[in-house]
């Protein structure tokens, strides 16, 4: 038909260039094709990611991962299911696969709210001058709410912390609450009041920079505390029966596990541990607040300040300002204002790190008895860089688990013995009972003297 | 496939094959033959390049070959798996092997220790001779709160989480209050598990520590939403147990809610050890407690059947012994020794804008216990996401009554965040005298009855 239109000559030279296009589309097609297969389309991506796309439409289980995404992750494929389905049913009575951020969700209730004027230059609050005055007045107007429980012993607040959300790490919310048991059983025991903190103060001083708000507002609010002790969520007692020696910080405001020569002479970023200290409530330590705040606000003023303590300090990597290096440098370069009343203590673990103590244990149990508080029996073991509640720390997961399930354990068999019980070994959760029931209970003793210590007794 | 240039032998054959009669006809066709087959094999061989090539492009090869990097992802994952499976099931790999369990059968009896007769002598004279552990302090007697949870992790993260939280929850209110609380994370006796295990555990409180006047039990679900209010103590100075119901429930219509054992308050005295013995032999697990559960479910109103509990069994206990336990026992329904949450979480803004803490009772809620949401568990009586909620609402709205004192309020009930609701002063003691729980309630305490 087209020949009749055109004439011979001209129908054949436009079927074969009928026939040539065709054959142009047709390999260009198979080009396209090669070409998606090798490098991708860009945002179209290959044909594999299609097919990935679809699979995970159909909720299958998921199974690329980062590997340090592993413990998050993990959760999700191991329990399965199709997840977008169960979240959509309010009905839903299973927890495995409910996302508990969806709750959570902030709310104006009317109330005023007081921000710090952003202009100033950050101060963690108005400059108080007077507190000792202030504090002593107070103690005198309230004698039911004495500084000194007896004489020696003053009256002391153990402050601990952790986030108000639920940890990254599955299994970091247990390890948190064996954590804080831990420290419930030490302080019961010593007479020591605790304060667990959820909240953040103060949005500008996050992560390990958040103690320092709560420490200056638990010292303005809780007056008859003589001594403030921080302790990092990630450090579990191992010496039950250590009371710590009050008398030889009498004259000092601020305690923490280090060395002087390591701080003092070569301005190494460790030689001190802010994750266990004392301080005592006075003027004094109000003013160290005061000095330590300022490298703490996020953003740039963290990112400058890290970079000068990197370069100030011995063996510190690049990273922002933590309250730790900022503390050494403080005392290292104003060791004239400070130095006397800072005590670093190294005669007993009052922060310890785990590296080097919890293989020992075994070793511990067959030598020595509670109450050293030192190398023969920590008082404070520290998972240093463990990170339980985060997605990964600086140690391999299993290492770091088993290790705290040991330590809380050998701390925990110092308890149960009161009542009789011990765990079977020091990685199980089972206990056995190792003294019999009796009929005259009155006259059962525990062997480390626990039940009616000395340092628990009220002043007669 | 059209014809195509790759195929001019194509456009030969018809005339080659219209050439091919005459005489080198079988030598023609044969080589003919050879072409074809020729022609064929390479056109096989191209498709099949090109089939190749589309499939490549369209699934790729990796699903035919494991890369590295995938097989180590797939190593770590199960590598993970493992260890928070071992973490979290109840078998120990470095414990012994135990062997099969053994049940106490119906004829057995069960003890919870040998029996003591003579513990208020004992005691009295043992709170002599140790006056530095008294048994009264600052005029109140001592009290110790017990709660607890199991060892093993939860079995999902969020029941941990939120154990940490009513932890965090009841120490706030025992320091506000002078009490002291042990957290119980051991099964001391692998008979009475469950539910039950709370009964070898109060007892051998009990008896380590003669200096306690009150033990008080707490379940781990339970929050205290009142921090101001206080237990009257010397409402229950002839009593010997304290406990939340409701006496028609109990007596009239013989139901298993009558009373709650989710939070009640013992003497220490030998009364109290004799009841704990009374209570116990319903519990050890096994043929016993399943018996057990069915004579509770015949004869408690409401009951459904499953083995037996400690507070029905304590409730049919208290019916069938009226006269022997009653007499000491005060079943308090005045405030909420426990509140049950349904009725209770939806009523908090109210709460707010009318009343004040410190009631304890309907105005303002003493305690909100989430009976039957087992976060700890996979699942549980109600929807998730209500018990959830109403969790986190409970746990903010007892918790900014703790942070008032430092002028600090969450943002809204189901916010983890909180905000500054009073500026930084230089002289905070002033705050301290009007906003602390201890300091604030000297001056506006109720009236002891």
């Amino acid at each position: 038909m087209v020949g009749r239109l055109l004439g011979p000559r001209r129908a054949r030279q436009l079927q074969r260039f009928v026939r040539n296009g065709k054959l142009t589309i047709f390999c260009l097609f198979l080009t396209v094709i090669m070409f998606r297969g090798y490098l991708g389309a860009g945002k179209f991506g290959t044909p594999e990611k299609d097919l990935d796309d679809i699979r995970e439409t159909l909720s299958f289980i998921r199974n690329r991962a980062e590997p340090r995404r592993v413990l998050e992750e993990a959760l999700i494929s191991g329990q399965g299911g199709l997840k977008s389905a169960e979240n959509a049913g309010a009905g839903s009575n299973n927890y495995a696969a409910f996302d508990i951020t969806k709750i959570f969700r902030d709310e104006d209730d009317g109330a005023e709210e007081f921000n710090r004027d952003p202009s100033q230059p950050y101060s963690l609050g108005p400059k108080i001058s007077d507190w000792d005055e202030q504090r002593a007045e107070w103690l005198q107007r309230h004698p039911k709410f004495p500084n000194f429980l007896r004489e020696h012993k003053p009256r002391v607040l153990l402050v601990t912390g952790s986030s108000p959300k639920p940890c990254e790490n599955p299994v970091g919310d247990h390890y948190l609450l064996k954590s804080f048991k831990n420290k419930i059983d030490y302080c019961r025991l010593h007479a020591i009041e605790i304060f667990y903190n959820m909240a953040l103060l103060d949005a500008e001083m996050s992560g390990f920079w958040a103690k320092l708000p709560l420490i200056r507002k638990l010292l303005l609010s809780y007056p008859e505390v003589e001594f403030l002790w921080w302790m990092d969520s990630d450090a579990m007692f191992t010496d039950m029966a250590f009371e710590l020696p009050w008398e030889r910080y009498k004259d000092v405001n601020f305690v923490l596990h280090g060395w002087d020569h390591m701080i003092y002479d070569e301005k190494n970023w460790i030689g001190l541990n802010t994750g266990s200290f004392l301080l005592r409530n006075c003027q004094w330590s109000l003013d160290l607040l005061d000095t330590w705040a300022p490298m703490g606000p996020k953003g740039k003023v963290r990112e400058e300040a890290g970079k000068v303590l990197t370069r100030e300090l011995k063996g510190r990597p690049v990273f922002e300002a933590d309250d730790q290096s900022a503390m050494v440098y403080i005392l290292a370069t104003q060791k004239e204002k400070w130095a006397d009343k800072v005590y670093l203590e190294s005669a007993y673990y009052l922060h310890g790190y785990w590296g080097i103590l919890v293989d020992k244990y075994e070793d511990m149990i067959e030598s020595y008895q509670p109450g050293y508080g030192d190398h023969r029996w920590p008082l404070v073991t520290h998972f240093v860089g463990c990170k339980p509640c985060g997605k990964f720390g600086d140690y391999p997961v299993e290492r770091c688990l088993k290790q705290m399930d040991r330590a809380f354990n050998f701390g925990d068999n110092q308890i149960l013995q009161m009542y009789g019980f011990t765990h079977n070994s020091l990685g199980s959760r089972r206990v056995r009972r190792i003294r019999n029931e009796t009929s005259n209970p009155i006259a059962m003793r525990d062997e480390l003297g626990l039940l009616h210590p000395a340092f628990k007794a009220v002043k007669v | 496939m059209g014809s195509g240039g790759a195929f001019p032998a194509q456009k030969r054959l018809p005339m080659t094959h219209g050439g091919a009669r005459g005489r080198g006809a079988p030598l023609l066709l044969r080589g003919r033959q050879i072409n074809k087959t020729l022609h064929n094999i390479k056109i096989t061989i191209l498709c099949s390049f090109v089939t190749i090539l589309v499939l490549r492009g369209t699934i790729g090869i990796g699903s035919l070959v494991t890369s590295e990097a995938d097989a180590e992802n797939q190593h770590l994952i199960e590598e993970t798996n493992r260890i928070l499976a071992e973490i979290r099931s109840d078998k120990d790999p470095s414990d012994p092997d135990e062997g099969p369990e053994r049940f106490l059968s119906l004829n057995d009896t069960f003890s919870l220790g040998p029996r003591i007769s003579n513990w208020d002598e004992d005691r009295k004279v043992w709170l002599e001779k140790n006056p530095q552990f008294p048994n009264f302090v600052k005029g109140k007697p001592r009290i110790l709160l017990v709660t607890g949870s199991q060892p093993a992790p939860c079995d999902n993260a969020i029941g941990d989480h939120y154990l940490l939280k009513a932890l965090k929850n009841k120490i706030d209110y025992c320091r506000i209050h002078g009490i002291e609380i042990l957290y119980n994370m051991a099964h001391l006796d692998k008979e009475m598990a469950g539910y039950w295990a709370k009964l070898p555990l109060l007892r051998r409180l009990m008896l380590s520590h003669p200096e306690v006047e009150w033990i008080w039990w707490m379940d781990s679900d339970a929050l205290f939403t009142d921090m101001v209010f206080e237990i009257p103590v010397s409402k229950y100075k002839d009593y010997n147990m304290v406990i939340h119901g409701y006496p028609d429930l109990l007596f009239d219509q013989k139901s298993w809610i009558a009373l709650n054992t989710g939070s009640f308050l013992f003497r220490n005295c030998q009364w109290s050890l004799d009841l704990l013995d009374a209570w116990a032999p319903m519990g050890p697990k096994g043929p016993l407690r399943e018996e057990a559960g069915k004579i509770l479910t015949a004869s408690l109103k409401g009951r459904p059947a499953f083995e037996a509990d400690d507070q029905s069994a304590l409730i049919y206990l208290f019916l069938s012994q009226k006269e022997r336990w009653m007499s000491k026992v005060y079943v308090e329904n005045s405030f909420y020794l426990h509140g049950f949450w349904e009725g209770l979480v939806d009523q908090y803004e109210e709460v707010i804008e009318k009343y004040h803490p410190g009631l304890g009772d309907a105005r303002w809620p003493f305690v909100t216990h989430f009976v039957g949401c087992k976060p700890c568990g996979s699942y549980g009586d109600y929807p998730v996401e209500r018990c959830l909620k109403s969790m986190e609402r409970a746990f903010n709205f007892a918790d900014n009554q703790v942070l008032n004192l430092y002028g600090f309020r969450h943002r809204g009930l189901v916010s983890p965040n909180i905000k500054r609701i009073r500026n930084e002063t230089v002289a905070p003691l002033v705050n301290v005298d009007q906003f602390d729980i201890r300091h604030a309630a000297r001056h506006t305490a109720e009236p002891q009855s």
